[in-house]
């Protein structure tokens, strides 16, 4: 069944179609990757599903409920949580202050004394239990994308839209890093979109695939299909 | 901080004041007293502008709201002070409630600009409207007691002012201020993780917006006069001067700085217009070389002096 669906999504800035016309379907309980050439329009399309832009035209159905152009906190009540691909940490408040934030607006409110026990086992999670108290403004870039994917598992999406988490990790980093979304799917029954560039990654974790190219679908399929089609080569690679 | 040690510091710091007027002259006294009404519009306006990130010019607006609904309603109609001050808190609060429903889903420098405008129609309403106002002239109150007793305002200041702290700190460290701090620091971020983010804004906004309502409200019922001074953008950038140089976004940083800026105000008083000179350097000073006012300069030393082994705590931790 189809968790998440969009049809004919346009979305323009000034002169600049970003999207044009993108239908697409995520599964409930698979792993999705979304993957083009930059500019192609991976993040503004993270962007109208979340909330945080309106799409010109078309609709999102989330669960078979039209959620078009509903604000980002509802729809992160309803079970969509985003990373940021330039990341946006609470700078100035601690890493279980982060996670407090999600904790205390999710689908389930906790009260302060509860999301004070609740918010050390996210940071856990990423592996950053040992940081609970540092202000996230003083953690490094991966620190701080690990911390994203902490504050959105904390809402406790149904949906978990990552962009770009990979981004400076090395590949043994990464292959630890593809395991830990997997198992995250696994355990908490997750399905996960994803944007990533690092293709390796994307090809061995995602059962199906994306492709955008300059606003336009181009094509989607299993990893296999979608690295041997010609179409996805020239976009990358050009004429 | 926690609220046992909240509640460490404030319960000797109130007795402490308690004994002031035994110590203290008439005019001492009043300088207090003063200082007390500038602590509670510096603390509130530091929850709007520092925990939040909205600045707001109306905040002395609200506090004028406060004191001439008040005002009025004792002379035209007879009211009871007392029910006067608590009428001039809700008048405030629901005039915060409207203008923050109307402007802060703009934020930034357009909020800044229609709280600059709200606060200078009301200037120009109370100067106008001379039958009800009084205008420039001000506006004769009668006092809270039957017979006036600055040592009895002091006690009714100082009981606000421990109200208005208490308030501000518990709002601060629950949910609500976890909110606050979170919209202020990324409101993008903060609406991916389901925060309202216009909600949140106007609750800072409305609450603030009563606090100085209510702050204006015994003000202008100490002073006996009302006057368009205590709505004046005067008033309003004396306020601000305190919470930054005091220290935004901390606070004890208000409370610090109300009463330094007051107290320091009546030793320069007698250079006249000179004074607001001074204080324009102070702010710029404190600016360049302490921007998080006199408590980042005191909590700074007291991280660095702290840092180095905390850092290496958590990075082995980690």
């Amino acid at each position: 069944m189809a968790l998440l669906e969009g049809h004919g999504l346009t979305r323009r800035f000034g002169g600049v179609t970003a999207l044009d016309a993108v239908s697409f379907t995520v599964e409930e309980g698979t792993i999705v990757g979304l993957i083009g050439p930059n500019g192609a329009g991976k993040t503004t399309l993270f962007n109208l599903v979340a909330g945080a832009l309106k799409p010109g035209a078309g609709r999102i159905l989330f669960e078979g409920q039209d959620i078009t152009g509903r604000p980002a906190n509802e729809l992160c009540r309803r079970g969509i949580a985003r990373t940021f691909q330039v990341t946006r940490p609470f700078a100035a408040m601690t890493c279980l202050e982060n996670v407090g934030v999600a904790l205390v607006n999710g689908p389930a409110p906790q009260d302060r004394a509860l999301w004070r026990q609740t918010a050390p086992r996210y940071l856990e999670m990423v592996g950053m239990g040992g940081l609970a108290d540092t202000p996230a403004g003083s953690l490094n870039v991966i620190q701080k994308k690990r911390l994203e994917i902490a504050r959105s598992l904390a809402t406790r999406p149904k949906l978990l839209m990552l962009d770009e988490v990979l981004g400076g990790l090395n590949s043994q980093e990464i292959l630890q890093a593809v395991d830990f979304i997997r198992k995250l799917r696994d355990e908490h029954r997750l399905t996960v979109f994803w944007i990533e560039h690092v293709m390796g990654a994307i090809m061995s974790a995602a059962e199906k695939v994306i492709v955008l190219d300059q606003g336009r679908h181009l094509m989607e399929g299993t990893p296999e299909e979608v690295v041997k089609d010609s179409r996805v080569i020239q976009a990358y690679l050009g004429e | 901080m926690t609220d046992k040690r909240f509640y460490q510091v404030l319960v000797p710091a109130v007795v402490l004041f308690s004994f002031l007027p035994f110590g203290l002259g008439s005019y001492h006294l009043h300088v207090v007293i003063v200082s007390l009404f500038y602590l509670m519009m510096a603390s509130s306006w530091n929850l709007l502008a520092g925990y939040t990130g909205q600045v707001s010019f109306a905040h002395a607006a609200f506090a004028g709201i406060g004191a001439y609904a008040s005002g009025i309603l004792a002379v035209r109609f007879g009211l009871n002070p007392w029910i006067g001050v608590v009428v001039g808190t809700l008048m405030a609060a629901l005039l915060g409630l409207a203008v923050g429903v109307l402007c802060l889903r703009m934020g930034g420098i357009y909020l800044s600009l229609t709280t600059l405008g709200f606060s200078e129609i009301l200037r120009i309403i109370i100067t106008n409207e001379y039958e009800v106002t009084r205008g420039t002239m001000g506006l004769q109150v009668p006092g809270l007691f039957a017979e006036y007793s600055k040592v009895g305002y002091f006690y009714v200041m100082l009981g606000a002012a421990v109200l208005t702290l208490i308030i501000i700190y518990r709002l601060i460290h629950s949910n609500i201020g976890l909110n606050f701090r979170a919209v202020q620091n990324d409101e993008r971020a903060a609406a991916s993780l389901g925060v309202d983010v216009v909600r949140v804004r106007v609750l800072a906004f409305t609450v603030s917006s009563a606090l100085a309502g209510m702050a204006g409200g015994l003000y202008g019922h100490y002073l006996l006069l009302i006057t368009p001074e205590i709505p004046s953008l005067d008033q309003q950038f004396l306020v601000l001067s305190m919470t930054v140089i005091g220290g935004m976004g901390s606070f004890p940083g208000p409370i610090i700085g109300a009463f330094s800026l007051e107290i320091l105000s009546e030793y320069i008083r007698a250079y006249g217009e000179y004074h607001v000179l001074v204080f324009g350097l102070i702010a710029l000073v404190a600016a360049r070389f302490a921007p998080n006012g006199l408590m980042g300069l005191a909590t700074g030393r007291l991280m660095r002096r702290r840092a180095p082994e905390k850092t290496v705590a958590a990075a082995a931790k980690s």
